[in-house]
């Protein structure tokens, strides 16, 4: 299912980053791997807050259904 | 001998907080070559012959954004003699994704473990001792904001930079990929053994940018290789090699780093954000922050509290009464010196222009001071996130809110604040309808049309709809901006949000200052040159000094008064407005009140309490006309303070010019509208 579907406080594993080469290589950078654990920790209009390495990641949803979880 | 120490490091990670406690004031900002990104250098304050460098907060050397190429390019090509890599202790996982990449680059590095504070308050604990054995470089644990351990820090550094000594190669890809290394690396001639494994590395993780700075067949025989390799990494090998540095991070991170408790637990960040960001109170709550801080800056009655001025009015009128006593003082000088006509002429325009700069500089301070705090503290990143969602109607992101708010108030320091926007098309776009927002100091033109020719209408209304015309040539301007400027388009957001912390005041000062400084060297140059020239103008002509009627100003403005007939104000005297306008927007009023037969000091008062001034304007000015030349002066180039922002901004006079063009086109054809549209009406 896509990153955008997870409820809050729900915790997901990455299978696939459906993005082009720039957004994929930005997201590795920050983390985003396949196979990585990401927590949705908030949401708002604006999109997803996440938690993803220890870190505390922003994005908005049409990035989020572009990533793909289990 | 002196050594050149480079700071590198994630976003947010105390970088810049190092950078100020190892450098105290001896810092200089400049830019780099080209991009508009800070280049931050000073000296070691415990040793003068330490050169210190704050490189850009990147996530990785791979070439994403302006910043990421210019810590790469420094670190590979500039080689510094040592890199200081920065390390957030709190999310060490993703930080030293970063690290094995400059570890890559065999430049001789230390690592500073930051947040050790907040490790600790977390139950969590790093075994630096561990880390450094595994990583075969010195680590050093530290408190970037209470400056602990820096000393330790710095000794670290000075001895790898002296020592020459490359950090050794880590065992991180595997076979597979290290004979891919091996391969592409015969392909390459220039630099030395890590020189050359690093552009290896770089280019299997298929880098556009090294690629094309090969020769064709040799990037051709390259391009081979990575295809081979795809096709044993299920078709990435950039995510291969991603993987696999992430991999080894988690194995050396399980041996050194001890946590309390597994999974994530609740911490003081996320409880505010899950207030700040909520659904519904992020925007109520931004709204409140937002009018605090423009009250705290520019309100005259501040806190609700009838003529109780702000921090910054105040501020501003004890820098205006200190000026104009200078003035007083100077003028008194000269005369009793017996200096000529045109000499105090010339001296008191200089100090008048150079004075409005000034009068400006305390509102920046205080808005910067506040801004910087609100920055520092992690909020800033918050608000970006949450006004993404309205600002994507427009084709901009969520952080190009802040300098449009701001341009309300002051343009100058509004434009200053679009540096923080990442994106490039972005920021040139806001950075061109700034200036629609209407400033504070083009308030008074309107005042001035208002109680003189519309007396007997709601002229809250007129000022009003001013206003709302300024908004809507902006957001108009926004989507066909969006369409005629290339570059990325602003797709996606994504962002990281630091953890909330009180800021140190030292840090927010610094910030600040820094801002400051850059205003008034700039400015008050453009500032007291254009002051200069137009003073020249306005008094002289063929034949010498003379009364402003008869002066070049006159005669320019009697050629260019025939470009306005279709706008409705084609007089010389409304055109010789617009142009001291440029000097400052209120200026308009002053000029009108000399050329309108009033004394300018009492017209300016007049206006300001509110009552008719100059019927003598109602002879030039039809209200259709009126009209016209508020939104004309609303619209067309800014004041030359915030020219010299957008100069500075932009980085290039060919940009600065193409914004000037569009809000002088955007004026005219507006101007040309209303006056149109307004004489059906009237």
């Amino acid at each position: 299912m896509a990153l955008a579907m997870v409820t809050i406080g729900e915790t997901r594993t990455i299978t696939e980053l459906r993005v082009k080469e720039d957004m994929k290589r930005h997201l590795q950078d920050l983390g985003f791997t396949v196979g990585e654990q990401v927590c949705v920790v908030g949401e708002n209009p604006s999109g997803l807050i996440l938690l993803i390495k220890g870190a505390r990641i922003a994005l908005n949803r049409g990035l989020a259904t572009k990533i793909s979880v289990a | 001998m002196s050594y050149t120490i480079a700071l590198a490091g994630n976003p947010n990670c105390g970088k810049t907080t190092l950078f100020n406690e190892l450098t105290g004031s001896k810092q200089h900002v400049g830019n780099w070559p080209g991009v508009t990104v800070d280049k931050k250098e000073g000296t070691y304050k415990k040793n003068k012959e330490i050169n210190v460098l704050d490189l850009p907060g990147t996530y990785s050397l791979s070439p994403y954004s302006a910043e990421e190429i210019v810590a790469r390019d420094y670190i590979v090509k500039e080689k510094p003699d040592a890199v200081i890599n920065i390390v957030d202790g709190a999310s060490i996982e993703r930080n030293l994704y970063l690290t094995v990449q400059v570890l890559e680059t065999g430049i001789p590095t230390v690592i500073a473990m930051n947040m050790m504070d907040e490790v600790e308050r977390r139950g969590d604990s790093i075994n630096c001792n561990k880390l450094s054995e595994i990583l075969g470089v010195p680590v050093v644990p530290i408190i970037a904001r209470s400056g602990k351990g820096l000393d330790e820090l710095m000794k670290e550094a000075q001895k790898v930079a002296t020592g020459k000594k490359a950090p050794g190669q880590l065992q991180i890809f595997g076979n597979d990929i290290e004979d891919a290394i091996e391969e592409v690396k015969g392909y390459l001639t220039e630099g030395t053994e890590e020189d050359r494994r690093w552009t290896a590395i770089k280019l299997l993780e298929g880098d556009e940018i090294i690629l094309e700075s090969l020769h064709p067949d040799t990037s051709k025989l390259i391009q081979e290789i990575v295809q081979k390799m795809d096709s044993k990494c299920d078709g990435d090998t950039e995510a291969a090699i991603a993987d696999k540095r992430y991999q080894y991070i988690g194995q050396i991170v399980k041996k050194a780093v001890k946590k309390s408790h597994t999974g994530h637990m609740e911490t003081r960040s996320d409880k505010l954000d899950k207030i700040l960001t909520n659904r519904v109170l992020a925007l109520p709550i931004f709204a409140v922050v937002m009018y605090i801080l423009f009250a705290a800056t520019f309100s005259e009655s501040f806190l609700f509290i009838p003529d109780l001025p702000s921090p910054g009015v105040w501020l501003a009128g004890i820098v205006e009464t200190a000026w104009g006593a200078l003035t007083d003082l100077v003028e008194g000088g000269l005369t009793s010196l017996g200096a000529s006509d045109w000499a105090l002429g010339l001296v008191l325009s200089c100090m008048d222009g150079v004075g409005a700069v000034a009068g400006f500089l305390p509102l920046v301070l205080v808005l910067f001071l506040l801004l910087s705090f609100l920055e520092d503290s992690g909020y800033m990143a918050r608000v970006a996130f949450v006004m993404d969602r309205i600002f994507r109607h427009f084709g901009l992101s969520g952080r190009s809110f802040i300098p449009l708010l701001m341009g309300f108030g002051c343009s100058v320091p509004a434009l200053m604040a679009s540096r923080t926007l990442e994106n490039d098309k972005d920021r040139k776009i806001t950075m061109m309808i700034t200036p629609f927002m209407s400033c504070g100091a083009k308030l008074p033109i309107y005042m001035m049309f208002a109680v003189t020719l519309f007396a007997d209408s709601n002229q809250t209304l007129i000022v009003f709809g001013i206003y709302m015309i300024g908004l809507l040539v902006a957001v108009l301007s926004a989507f066909l901006l969006g369409k005629l400027i290339k570059g990325d388009e602003v797709s996606n957001f994504i962002m990281e949000l630091p953890s909330y912390r009180v800021p140190t005041l030292k840090s927010v000062l610094i910030h600040a200052w820094e801002k400051v400084k850059g205003f008034a060297i700039k400015a008050g140059t453009i500032i007291f040159g254009s002051t200069v020239l137009i003073w020249l103008l306005s008094n002289f002509n063929f034949s010498g000094m003379c009364d402003m009627e008869e002066s070049f100003l006159a005669s320019i403005g009697n050629v260019i008064k025939i470009i306005f007939i279709p706008l409705g104000f084609g007089d010389w005297r409304a055109s010789v407005g617009v142009v001291t306008g440029w000097i400052a927007k209120e200026n308009i009023v002053a000029t009108f009140g000399q050329l309108f037969g009033g004394v300018s000091d009492e017209v300016v008062e007049a206006v300001s309490a509110g009552e008719e001034a100059l019927p003598a304007i109602t002879a030039v000015f039809s209200p259709a006309a009126a009209w016209a030349y508020m939104a004309f002066n609303l619209l067309c180039m800014p004041c030359f303070a915030a020219v010299g922002a957008i100069k500075r901004e932009m980085g290039s006079w060919k940009w600065t010019l193409r914004a000037i063009g569009y809000q002088m086109a955007t004026a005219y054809v507006v101007a040309l509208v209303i006056y149109w549209l307004f004489g059906l009406f009237y």
